[in-house]
């Protein structure tokens, strides 16, 4: 509590919810920061750094984690380190993919329910509510079986995951199209006989791009998540194809006889991942747009 | 640098023996982020069994606080210099059992706004039972002290016990933790802005209440910053100016003769002596003047008054902090 | 004996109070149960537009297998299937069996009744979420409430980073790293199953069973819950009536216990029901790792083959649970708030 607040008792101190207290510290937003680099780094130069990724090599089957494999080798041989980095690229780039998606569906939806309002903003909305009190993943399965025949399995789950992740966004966009049609410049607009389209185009699309963009980066970790959990599962990507839900999936049955390595480097990989953008996405949410921790707290 | 080792002698050393609450030149400073706030400077005074003592100022003044300082409410990036005393017990060496101790057996608090103050999910009976339980009752004796204490201010014992917090109309509710502050007999009764947001006859009622409290042997201390409240308690009265008590005198003769000139300001701006409001504005706490807090602000100001803070000076009845007090 | 002027809102919530308990429960259940046929409609009629907006084709899936049919013989196979006419006619027929409580027949389970299989499945899945929901919300209230009342203490701290990492990390590899450490490193418990099929009188559910899968279901949802406990109690901490208890000299235990953690329950309550569909979707995960026979991985099979009928149905299900969830959570916030109890806000 500050000062102020006990010399005007009444006032209220509204916080922020965080998990930790003190909130997000300029250091730990670095070593966040620092550490989505170097993955994505990692996932951009995962090619270059082992020439020999996926080599089968039947003479070094399940070896434990040594210096010529610093992280073990899978059931067929393969250097788990090289794998793993090689999944991150295919799991980091879906999962990209899917959250464009996600933008893209909760962008229109926010937009249209904003800038329409009334009737067609209470049925949107409604829809939205309807859709957040189902189970993502059991829709998400859904899609993954009737689209991949048409997509492929990386388009299927791409498609999942963002068909079952725009609602956030359209909440985000129509809360702040809400808010931009009270300003003077709206109003302004308005007043000077603009079209919808124009409003829309000129006006609120540019004032949408950080809060899109914003929630773009958040939502990263559940496609991570939602990506890897589908090919865990075995509805995603082909077992042979490199994901990191792959890699955990594969570990499983490594994992009974006794070789826990297999699974863990792709896990922490996720975990770091969505560490590191949920700590950066909440050090700036709290910097720049408190309003929105309702929604973003995905 | 702010004088220090004033003596002050404005008490007798009877008084002083008799205190059951007593507060010598008791500051309080809030670490934050923008550098440390003083909140209260130097502040004394005493309070003795049956005695009312008023505490005035403006919103930021510190009065607040003051309250805080004695319930230990005051929150953990606050640093209390001076000596406080209460029931015997030098509150800086009080561990938290020692505390809990003096708030159920020698303190009682009545909060500023007694509707927010009840537990909005648990019915009053149970509630106020437990509250009285903390105040050193027994499981038996609980539920009949709140009974009687409710019946002493026309309270229903019965149609309270069903109710929840936001049932109560606010005078009700300033009733029922008025009630409570006499369960157990405290030493000192504290009452923080104990009439905001009351009307003109409910303030009234709750003067007469807190009265009863004194006149049962409590030490009453009443914040407010309600001009009429105060004259209506009588007894003695503080008056707190950007974080400095200065005039302390009773409240009779205070109102009558101010002293300081802050409070002949602050009792001329008052609707029926005219309304004349005090030119300038009170100094910020983060930027407190190392001289007299009202100079900038005072008709009577002399060099002295921008050369240091001018320390409590002795009166007959009181004291002043001013360097023009005890001259005229 | 006098009261005083009767206020008029005291009178008016009193006078309310009486007239409306028992009733208001009552409405809550009937509206929610009410709201439930429209719910499953919505769900069925969503699910069948995605099907018919998709590009797949069941009626090629369906008779592909059996490659030069005949004409008549593919005609006969769709029927049985349900799957000549429209879409819209497919959803009209379907729901017409639904009615009569028929959930179609299932291609997985070789044309058995897909509404037999799931209720001999969903017991078991039921079960399993209930006993992580136990866990979720008694450790996550234990432990969030540790956490609150020795803040920024090393245990606040130990209580804060696990929860945040056992809330980032995926839960399926949580499951993963737990099974090999009790099952596979120190052999103290079963790896997969429900019952232990080596003993003759095994029963229904062996307990050892049910523990790594409802930890691994619990854990993501229990470490969420820790952190909002935490936070809230510590906003709830900071209320008038809270530290009016305080300066009256509560106890520290009591003030915690009984002041403040009845009210930081009530933002509690409406999170648990909002977050039970994640426990649905976390089952189908614990499920598959712990090879645990309920509808969680009944989905998954289902969906490997892509059995409509019975991924129908299981969305169903979940959708049943959902509604059955926030109805609970309904009435556990009007027993917990007076104040809605009463209808004030």
């Amino acid at each position: 509590m500050t000062a102020t607040a006990v010399l005007r008792p009444r006032a209220r101190r509204l916080r922020p919810w965080r998990p930790w207290a003190g909130g997000v510290t300029p250091l730990s937003a670095q070593i966040a920061g620092t550490v989505l680099a170097l993955l994505i780094l990692a996932a951009l130069t995962a090619d270059l750094v082992r020439p020999v990724t996926s080599a089968i090599d039947l003479d070094a089957i399940l070896v434990a984690p040594s210096l010529a494999h610093p992280f073990g080798t899978d059931d067929t041989g393969r250097d788990v380190l090289a794998l793993s980095l090689q999944a991150l690229q295919v799991s980091f780039t879906i999962a990209a993919l899917a959250a464009l998606v996600a933008v893209v569906i909760g962008l229109w939806v926010g937009v249209l329910a904003g800038a329409l309002g009334g009737r067609v903003d209470g049925l949107l909305m409604r829809v939205v509510d309807f859709l957040s009190s189902q189970n993502h993943l059991l829709f998400g399965l859904l899609i993954v079986v009737l689209f991949r025949p048409a997509l492929g399995p990386a388009g299927a789950v791409m498609l999942s995951v963002g068909l079952t992740h725009w609602l956030v966004v359209a909440r985000i966009v129509r809360g702040e199209l809400l808010s931009l049609r009270d300003r003077p410049f709206v109003a302004a607009a308005i007043g000077g006989g603009a079209t919808l389209g124009r409003l829309v185009t000129r006006h609120y699309l540019p004032h949408l791009a950080p809060a899109v963009g914003v929630a773009m980066v958040l939502l990263l970790p559940h496609a991570i998540f939602h990506e890897s959990a589908l090919s865990f599962l075995g509805v995603g990507l082909p077992p042979h194809d490199p994901s990191l839900g792959n890699l955990i999936a594969a570990g499983q049955r490594s994992l009974l006889v006794g070789a826990w390595w297999v699974s863990l480097i792709p896990g922490l990989l996720i975990l770091a991942a969505s560490v590191a953008v949920g700590t950066l996405g909440e050090y700036w949410r709290d910097r720049h747009q408190p309003r929105w921790r309702g929604e973003l707290e995905l | 640098m702010r004088p220090t080792g004033v003596v002050q002698d404005g008490w007798s050393s009877s008084q002083e023996r008799a205190a059951v609450l007593s507060l010598r030149e008791v500051s309080v400073e809030f670490a934050t982020r923008r550098g440390p706030v003083t909140a209260l400077s130097e502040v004394s005074l005493d309070l003795t069994p049956g005695s009312v003592h008023v505490v005035i100022g403006e919103s930021g003044s510190g009065k607040s606080v003051l309250a805080h300082a004695v319930l230990d409410l005051l929150p953990r990036n606050v640093t209390v210099r001076g000596e406080r005393h209460l029931a015997g017990t030098d509150l800086a060496t009080a561990d938290r059992r020692r505390w809990r101790e003096l708030r159920s057996r020698h303190l009682a608090f009545i909060p500023q706004s007694p509707a927010s103050a009840l537990n909005p999910v648990r019915r009053l009976g149970p509630l106020m039972a437990e509250m009285a339980r903390a105040r050193g009752l027994s499981r038996r004796e609980a539920w009949p002290a709140v009974e009687a204490a409710l019946a002493g201010f026309d309270l229903d014992p019965d149609r309270i016990r069903r109710m929840y917090a936001h049932h109560l109309s606010g005078g009700m509710a300033q009733r029922v933790v008025s009630s409570l502050a006499m369960i157990g007999s405290p030493d000192v009764v504290i009452a923080d802005e104990p009439t905001s947001g009351l009307d003109a006859a409910l303030v009234d009622r709750t003067a007469g209440h807190l009265l009863t409290l004194a006149e049962r042997g409590a030490a009453l201390l009443v914040i407010t910053h309600d001009l009429e409240l105060a004259q209506r308690l009588g007894g003695t009265t503080s008056v707190l100016y950007a974080s400095y008590l200065v005039e302390q005198r009773p409240t009779a003769a205070l109102f009558t003769e101010p002293a300081h000139p802050y409070v002949t300001a602050l009792l001329d701006a008052r609707p029926q002596c005219g309304g004349r409001s005090i030119p300038g504005v009170a100094p910020e706490l983060t930027a407190l003047p190392d001289h007299c807090a009202f100079a900038a602000r005072c008709q009577h100001v002399t060099d002295a008054c921008r050369a240091a803070v001018p320390p409590p000076v002795a009166v007959p009845d009181g004291t002043v902090r001013c360097v023009l007090a005890g001259r005229a | 004996m006098t009261i005083g002027i009767p206020n008029r809102a005291t009178a008016r919530g009193t006078r309310r109070r009486e007239r409306v308990r028992g009733v208001s429960a009552l409405r809550i259940v009937v509206r929610r149960l009410l709201a439930l046929p429209l719910v499953l409609f919505a769900v069925a009629a969503m699910t069948f537009l995605l099907v018919a907006l998709s590009p797949f084709d069941p009626e090629a899936a369906y008779t592909s297998l059996s490659t030069g049919v005949s004409e008549q013989t593919r005609q006969e196979i769709l029927a049985a299937w349900d799957l000549d006419g429209s879409i819209v006619e497919q959803f009209g027929h379907w729901l017409g069996n639904v009615v009569q409580g028929d959930l179609g027949h299932s291609r997985l389970l070789a044309g058995q009744p897909v509404a037999d299989e799931i209720a001999s499945r969903a017991l078991l899945s039921l079960v399993l979420i209930v006993t992580a929901l136990v866990l979720v919300l008694v450790g996550g209230l234990v432990l969030g409430v540790l956490a609150a009342a020795f803040r920024d203490s090393p245990l606040d701290w130990a209580v804060r980073t696990l929860a945040y990492y056992g809330a980032a990390a995926p839960s399926f590899w949580i499951g993963l790293l737990l099974l090999y450490v009790f099952s596979v490193h120190l052999g103290v418990l079963p790896s997969g199953g429900s019952i232990d099929v080596r003993s003759a009188d095994a029963g229904f559910i062996d307990p050892a069973h049910l523990i790594l899968p409802a930890v691994t279901l619990a854990v993501t949802q229990q470490s969420w819950f820790t952190l909002y406990v935490r936070d809230t109690l510590l906003e709830v901490l900071r209320e008038d009536y809270v530290r009016y208890a305080e300066a009256s000299g509560v106890r520290r235990a009591a003030v915690l216990g009984r002041h403040a953690l009845p009210n930081a329950l009530i933002p509690f309550i409406t999170i648990a029901g909002t977050r039970l569909p994640e426990l649905i979707g976390g089952a189908v995960l614990a499920e598959t790792i712990f090879a645990w026979p309920g509808l969680g991985r009944l989905t998954v099979e289902a969906a490997l083959v892509v059995d409509l009928p019975l991924l129908v149905a299981i969305t169903l299900v979940g959708s049943v649970l959902v509604v059955f969830g926030n109805l609970a959570a309904d009435l556990l916030y009007r027993l917990a708030d007076p104040r809605i109890r009463e209808g004030l806000t």
